[in-house]
């Protein structure tokens, strides 16, 4: 029908501003059952997080996120999350690989691990860390207060010269 | 008695020279220094006393130094150097026409002196003094005929005064003796392309071409696109005025490769495809059949061609009709959605005016949805042109539903928001729309257009305070206030926005003061222009100089500039309609909150030194001499900041026929502009300037509701008026051309033999179902004496169904109603607000009040959730 070729997706990543710190709140409310703090809005914001938490776009529409912040020499990825008509695209890999790719390649600190926490209803986004290198460790105990179920894994990917 | 005239004695005129020259290398004090004393030899020696004036007013004694140079001139009435000096104190003060007048006076005393008719000439075409300016530069070249500048300010004067020959002969002579023209020069090119258009415009077609032709082949024109337009241009003109010529054929193919040369150059220029069709013998502008086949065959090719052009791809959608169009539009929209383009309604809009592209746009896109595509960006953007395709066609609801379902699919797109806001607006609700563009606004807020967009939408919505807080975002951090910033920046989008928020709030002296700041801002472009007549001339930037004396001689029909005049003058003749307006408005003497904000902010400012008229000395002192504050008179001391006193004026009238007089030509085509020149008029009783004014709103559109309704206000006045002189025995001959005059006015308007109800009952019967045309007729109806509830009952009738009533309409009605004091406004309002299913301006003045506090309240966080993660 169409006699033109679609043109080719582009993805492409920012960094958050205070400008555009916005487009995560209207993100996170309908990507995420919880609701985040004034808190989380200033530490992602932190200059020495910016390779850790961007702002996914998808042919310039801003789609979906990630976020981290750092424990120590942990890294503790907080949020990801891509608009639902935009999954099965391979956006999210390419975000997780992404922060591995920086979280691995980043010195002070040298960051021993990328790890998170996954309710333990949500099979597919523990399959979806698990195809990226995560393991899951324990499993954290009425980790969440309001949402059911309470539990959630613990999943983290470390690195280690024996991973390259 | 004229005074005795001083003459310096030899060793005197030795230092007063010394002064002269002290002035020329501006060494200001040195000079007063030189001046004191020889005017302690000679106190009443006129020519000093000038000169100390002037340089007093360069070192910022502008004061004193004025006052010096009257008294010198007194002296002294027969120096040239006098009224040199106070033609260059008027001009800094920007009147052009009395400075003009005081080098005309310097000159009959000094009539060769080379700088003082340099000085003239650019005053005259300040001026647009023509014919005078020919003079002058005809006066430099004959002082001075060795400089090639002079030589090009002849012609250049010659063809402003429309004399083209001789412009052509002073080219033709001076091309003649200039031996040595430098090749690839870019002042020369210049110099032979307005050779060239001379020839052109007097018709000497051929002889325009063989100029273009051999210079661009010797390579004296540099500018490519210059040449090829200019070629291309002449070609076609030469073709279609000599087709019995036998050139025509090799004009013709020559014409056809020009415009295709260009087309390379540029393919998305419209005028290009409108000028190669039309060398083709193809006008757009009226095609039939087979032309319209032809220009699709045509623009068909150049798309092939180029294949990435959109300008030919549009236009043939321009073109095509019936199948043909559908055929052609089906790939550009599935293009635009698939990209992703955001801008593709506002592309094709223009086609609306045609319902059956209207149509067939709708079902295709409606298709392309219902597919609902695999891309869910292509989606959204479908989403998108529907809500706005509904929007423009008034279907609030149905472009509704469309955003809601696209915030649920993806609900991070700003230009969602945008376009809700936008829909709100255009169904009465501007608190809605400023809440959601405040949700655009919050997503991305780097981005000016969206702050730019909330700060008006904020405005329409009464709120000028918190506008100025959000457009404050942008604005120069040291400004006075964001207002400041963006009057200095000249932005006439937000000073006609800010004065209408205050018009329509009733704060009619702040709406004033901006309408005439927007008037300022079209001084200072009048005035820009000054130093370009000597530049342009000297650097031969010639073509682009023409261009932009016509771009400034109709500057004034600006849209921003005639919504400002017509608004101020609307406000003057309300002032003047009800002389207690003006006292109401006054601020009471108890200091209010506001007030005390607004002064402390004003201290805040001054503080850190940014009073506006502070930072114009830093910028005028741009010489290196940092005493020399130059000759331009600072601007004026604003002591009414908030228009309080300006607005209790005792000649509303006068001021608004003042501002409307600076239209001068180009108000005559203006619906807006004549009718309030005759709103003026008749109110200051002239009637001769009001028929005229009738009569040129008349031409514009003879069937316009607020035409109509100032016939029926002329012929009203007009029967008054010949009753008064048929009653009095003394007709004087003033008074009896006045009748005659009104008389055929209004034969001229209204045939002779009905009466002015008829007449507007005729006029309603055949504009039945447009609201603007009830509103006129019911005002009209007021003119004529008719009782209040057949003007009520009438007003009524717009909200019958077949009547299309636009918000704007039944706002004005029910604005009517409540100043003709209608018992029924309120039950007008209930009306409308039942109507006007999303609107809100039609809620009360408190219900009103509380949506505007409401639309700027955060969002609460519902704490409840919160994780404490």
């Amino acid at each position: 029908m169409a006699s033109h070729p679609a043109p080719p997706v582009r993805l492409s990543f920012a960094s958050l501003t205070p400008q555009n710190v916005g487009t995560i709140r209207k993100l996170n409310a309908v990507l995420f059952p919880v609701r985040y703090g004034e808190k989380y809005y200033q530490d992602i914001l932190q200059a020495e997080v910016e390779p850790f938490c961007q702002l996914v776009y998808y042919n310039d529409i801003p789609i979906g996120s990630i976020c981290c912040r750092f424990e120590g020499r942990d890294l503790y990825l907080m949020t990801m999350g891509i608009l639902a008509p935009y999954r099965s695209r391979q956006i999210g890999s390419q975000a997780i690989e992404r922060i591995i790719e920086a979280a691995s390649s980043h010195t002070k600190p040298k960051i021993g691990r990328i790890y998170l926490h996954v309710q333990v209803s949500n099979e597919d986004a523990k399959r979806f860390y698990e195809r990226h290198g995560f393991k899951e460790v324990g499993i954290h105990e009425n980790y969440y207060k309001k949402i059911i179920p309470r539990d959630a894994w613990i999943l983290e990917r470390r690195f280690q010269n024996a991973d390259k | 008695m004229a005074p005795q005239q001083v003459t310096l004695a030899q060793k005197d005129r030795k230092a007063f020279q010394d002064l002269l020259s002290c002035y020329e290398l501006k060494q200001l004090t040195r000079g007063r220094k030189v001046a004191d004393q020889i005017l302690k030899k000679y106190p009443d020696h006129g020519e000093t006393m000038c000169m100390k004036g002037l340089i007093l007013v360069h070192l910022g004694q502008r004061d004193e130094g004025i006052k010096l140079i009257r008294d010198g001139m007194r002296k002294d009435l027969t120096s040239h150097i006098c009224w040199h000096v106070w033609a260059l104190v008027q001009k800094g003060e920007h009147k052009y026409e009395e400075a003009l007048k005081s080098y005309m006076q310097a000159l009959r005393f000094d009539k060769d002196n080379f700088n003082i008719v340099r000085e003239t000439s650019v005053l005259q075409a300040q001026t647009r003094a023509y014919e005078a300016l020919v003079e002058s530069r005809l006066h430099m070249l004959r002082l001075r005929p060795n400089v090639r500048a002079h030589w090009v300010g002849l012609a250049v004067a010659y063809k402003l005064s429309g004399n083209l020959v001789e412009a052509k002969h002073v080219l033709e002579h001076f091309q003649g003796f200039l031996r040595e023209a430098p090749v690839n020069d870019a002042e020369y090119s210049e110099f032979i392309l307005f050779h060239v258009r001379v020839l052109e415009d007097l018709g000497d077609l051929q002889a325009a071409l063989a100029l273009l032709d051999k210079k661009s082949k010797d390579r004296y024109v540099v500018d490519r696109t210059a040449i090829h337009t200019f070629r291309a241009r002449i070609l076609s003109k030469l073709k279609n005025s000599n087709t019995e010529s036998p050139q025509a054929a090799e004009w013709d193919t020559r014409a056809e490769s020009e415009w295709r040369a260009l087309l390379d150059l540029n393919s998305e220029c419209t005028d290009y495809y409108h000028a190669v069709l039309a060398n083709q013998g193809i006008d757009l502008g009226s095609l039939d059949d087979d032309s319209r086949t032809q220009a699709l065959g045509l623009l068909s090719e150049f798309s092939a061609h180029s294949p990435k052009a959109y300008a030919p791809r549009r236009l043939a959608l321009t073109v095509a009709e019936g199948d043909k169009f559908k055929e052609l539009v089906k790939p550009y929209i599935e293009a635009g959605l698939s990209k992703g383009i955001p801008s593709l309604f506002s592309d094709l809009k223009k086609l609306y005016a045609d319902p059956f592209k209207r149509q067939v746009i709708e079902e295709i896109v409606e298709d392309i949805r219902a597919s609902s595509p695999s891309e869910p960006a292509e989606y959204l953007w479908t989403l998108y042109f529907l809500a706005q395709h509904y929007s423009f066609l008034d279907r609030h609801r149905k472009a509704l539903d469309i955003l809601n379902l696209a915030v649920e699919h993806t609900p991070t797109l700003p230009e969602i928001y945008m376009m809700k806001a936008k829909v709100l607006k255009r169904a009465g609700d501007p608190y809605g729309a400023v809440r959601s563009m405040d949700e655009a606004r919050a997503l991305d807020g780097q981005d000016r257009f969206i702050n730019t967009k909330s700060g008006k939408y904020r405005l329409r919505a009464g709120m000028v305070d918190e506008a100025e807080e959000i457009l404050g975002l942008f604005t120069r951090k040291g400004a006075a206030t964001p207002g400041a910033d963006l009057t200095e920046m000249q932005a006439l989008h937000y000073l006609v926005e800010v004065g209408d928020a205050y018009n329509r709030t009733g704060k009619l002296n702040l709406a004033l003061k901006k309408y005439y700041a927007v008037q300022k801002v079209f001084e200072s472009f009048r005035e820009d222009q000054y130093d370009f007549h000597q530049y342009s001339i000297r650097k031969t930037i010639l073509l682009p100089y023409l261009d932009m004396l016509k771009w400034e001689d109709e500057v004034h029909s600006h849209p921003a500039y005639v919504h400002a005049v017509v608004s101020a003058a609307l406000i003057w003749i309300e002032l003047y309609d009800d002389p207690l307006l003006g006292k109401s408005l006054q601020p009471s003497h108890e200091t209010t909150e506001s007030s005390k904000k607004a002064l402390s902010k004003a201290k805040k400012a001054a503080r850190r030194g940014n009073d506006p008229s502070l930072r114009w000395r830093i910028f005028s002192t741009v010489s290196n001499q940092s005493d020399d504050k130059g000759l331009d008179a600072p601007p004026p001391k604003d002591d009414d900041p908030d228009g309080v006193k300006m607005i209790l004026a005792d000649d509303p009238l006068e001021r608004a026929a003042k501002f409307l007089e600076t239209f001068k030509e180009c108000g005559k085509h203006i619906m807006d502009v004549c009718l309030t020149n005759f709103d003026v008029a008749i109110r200051r009783k002239k009637y001769m300037q009001a028929a005229q004014a009738l009569v040129r709103a008349h031409a514009v559109d003879a069937q316009h509701p607020e035409v109509h309704l100032r016939v029926v206000q002329f012929g009203k006045t007009g029967e008054s008026f010949m009753a008064y002189f048929s009653v009095s025995s003394l007709s004087d001959s003033i008074g009896s051309a006045v009748k005659s005059v009104l008389h055929e006015t209004l034969i001229a308007l209204k045939p002779e033999e009905i009466s002015l109800d008829v007449f507007t009952s005729q006029y309603l019967q055949s504009h039945s179902t447009s609201s603007t045309v009830i509103l006129a007729c019911a005002k009209a109806s007021e003119i004529l004496g008719n009782p209040m509830k057949d003007i009520e009952s009438l007003l009524f009738t717009s909200l019958q169904d077949n009547i299309e009533l636009p918000v704007e309409d039944a706002l004005r009605i029910l604005s009517y109603l409540q100043r003709i004091k209608s018992t029924r406004a309120e039950e007008f309002r209930i009306a409308c607000d039942n109507k006007f299913e999303f609107s809100t301006v039609f809620k009360s003045s408190d219900q009103q009040a509380a949506l505007r506090q409401q639309c700027l309240l955060e969002e609460k966080e519902d704490c409840e959730d919160i994780e404490t993660l």
